[in-house]
């Protein structure tokens, strides 16, 4: 589905109760078309292969971006947001059918290896297996350059995981952010590497930013992406009083 | 139609059909003829299976307690079986893979009373370790210049970019060199140690 210009947003299906319980869990994958040179694409957080209730989930992104007349074998770049498997999980796969290059946060991939076993159990007690990354690059604060003129921020922005990061793009004023914030909710904190105060100041340094299509990680029953101003700035209020003193 | 087609198929090829009952009589009548010699070497192959399998079921996390409960229901043929879990074992020692090591060390000394052999293993694992890591250091900044290079022709620049150079051709090929030399020293070690 088209966002915005080259920007393009898969939303794993979970917009109610119903289809929460059908589709299980993945995240929403977002796409930069032709922002690489030779017309690759760049995509951030691929998802999972298949989910936990058997859904081929890598199967349905390739299908929705054939809808917009995009190949998988055309992304050039992965980006995940953090490792946990409902996000990272397909990234080896693309690569094998794409030769694409994988990054991921510094912090996160350094997490995974010293707490990798621990992290692991603790995705495995809810029914997530731990699939292989071997990041190509890291991406640390700064400025990600990209095809002529794409420039992307990047963002460390720590608490749902230890290495998080979040993808600016400030000409189209959209925000990829993970498991940041949601619609009317924020990411956990329980899973090894999160860390409430952490959370806390990361979404306070992205509510500052200049934001019109916020692209959340997951529907989780609401709307997957936020769009305009005042809609993201009062999702960040509610977050502030609803969620905050419970974080 | 089908039923003429049907029919036709089975009386063309009669003579070479043979019923499910007559290639278990077959069989059967074979393993009765077996000589003392074919039913020991079954028997042996048999037993080899066994201490494949245990080892597999070690690697996954199997505890040796559980590993020799098993090997107990095997009363007598225990002795039989420990030699070539023994094989199993020293087959999957491989340096590269770090997190492997001590546990197939320790199962090996468990079954052989020896622990000269996971002394002698492990100072060469941590030999490779060791020479690995002062490869990597010395190559590091021609590696990554390398792979920013190879990068910015992708198309991914920037002062967020950092190039892992674990993953990069070059440093796989450097390591692909220095991984054969060491696989050398490791097969002449677990000769010479399964010697003992």
């Amino acid at each position: 589905m088209k966002l915005v210009g080259d920007f393009y947003a898969y939303l794993w299906p979970g917009v109610n109760m119903q289809e929460m319980m059908k589709f299980g869990n993945n995240c929403n994958s977002y796409l930069v078309a032709n922002a690489l040179p030779a017309n690759k694409h760049v995509l951030v957080d691929p998802g999972q292969v298949v989910n936990e209730t058997r859904q081929r989930c890598l199967d349905r992104l390739i299908a929705e971006m054939k809808k917009d007349n995009l190949r998988i074998e055309d992304v050039g770049l992965i980006i995940n947001t953090h490792a946990h498997p409902d996000h990272y999980g397909a990234s080896e796969t693309i690569r094998k059918m794409s030769g694409c290059q994988v990054a991921i946060g510094k912090e996160e991939n350094e997490f995974l290896k010293l707490a990798g076993g621990e992290m692991a159990k603790a995705l495995k007690s809810m029914g997530f297996e731990m699939p292989e990354i071997n990041p190509d690059l890291y991406l640390s604060e700064g400025e990600l350059r990209l095809n002529q003129n794409l420039v992307a921020k990047i963002f460390l922005i720590p608490g749902h995981s230890d290495g998080h990061i979040g993808i600016y793009w400030p000409k189209e004023k959209v925000f990829m952010g993970g498991d940041l914030v949601f619609y009317g909710s924020t990411g956990r904190v329980d899973i090894p590497g999160g860390s409430a105060e952490l959370l806390k100041k990361s979404i306070e340094q992205i509510a500052k930013l200049d934001i019109d299509y916020m692209c959340t990680g997951h529907q989780y029953g609401s709307p997957g992406i936020l769009k305009g101003k005042e809609q993201i700035k009062q999702n960040f209020e509610i977050i502030r009083r609803s969620i905050f003193p419970y974080l | 139609m089908f039923e003429k087609g049907c029919n036709q198929a089975m009386s063309s090829g009669d003579d070479k059909l043979k019923s499910a009952l007559d290639i278990a009589l077959e069989r059967a009548s074979k393993l009765g003829k077996m000589s003392d010699e074919e039913m020991r070497e079954t028997r042996e192959k048999e037993l080899a299976g066994v201490g494949e399998a245990l080892v597999a079921r070690y690697v996954k996390g199997l505890p040796i307690r559980d590993i020799e409960l098993e090997l107990a229901k095997y009363k007598e043929d225990r002795q039989k079986i420990i030699p070539y879990l023994l094989d199993g074992l020293w087959d999957r020692l491989d340096l590269e893979n770090t997190q492997e090591i001590d546990k197939l060390l320790s199962a090996i000394e468990h079954f052989t009373g020896n622990s000269s052999a996971t002394e002698r293993v492990q100072s060469l694992a941590i030999e490779y370790r060791n020479e690995v890591e002062k490869t990597l250091g010395k190559n590091k900044n021609s590696l990554e210049d390398a792979k920013r290079k190879e990068l910015k022709r992708k198309g991914i620049s920037g002062s967020a970019v950092i190039p892992i150079v674990e993953s990069s051709p070059e440093w796989l090929q450097i390591r692909e060199g220095l991984n054969s030399r060491y696989r050398k020293r490791l097969e002449e070690l677990k000769s010479f140690l399964k010697a003992l």
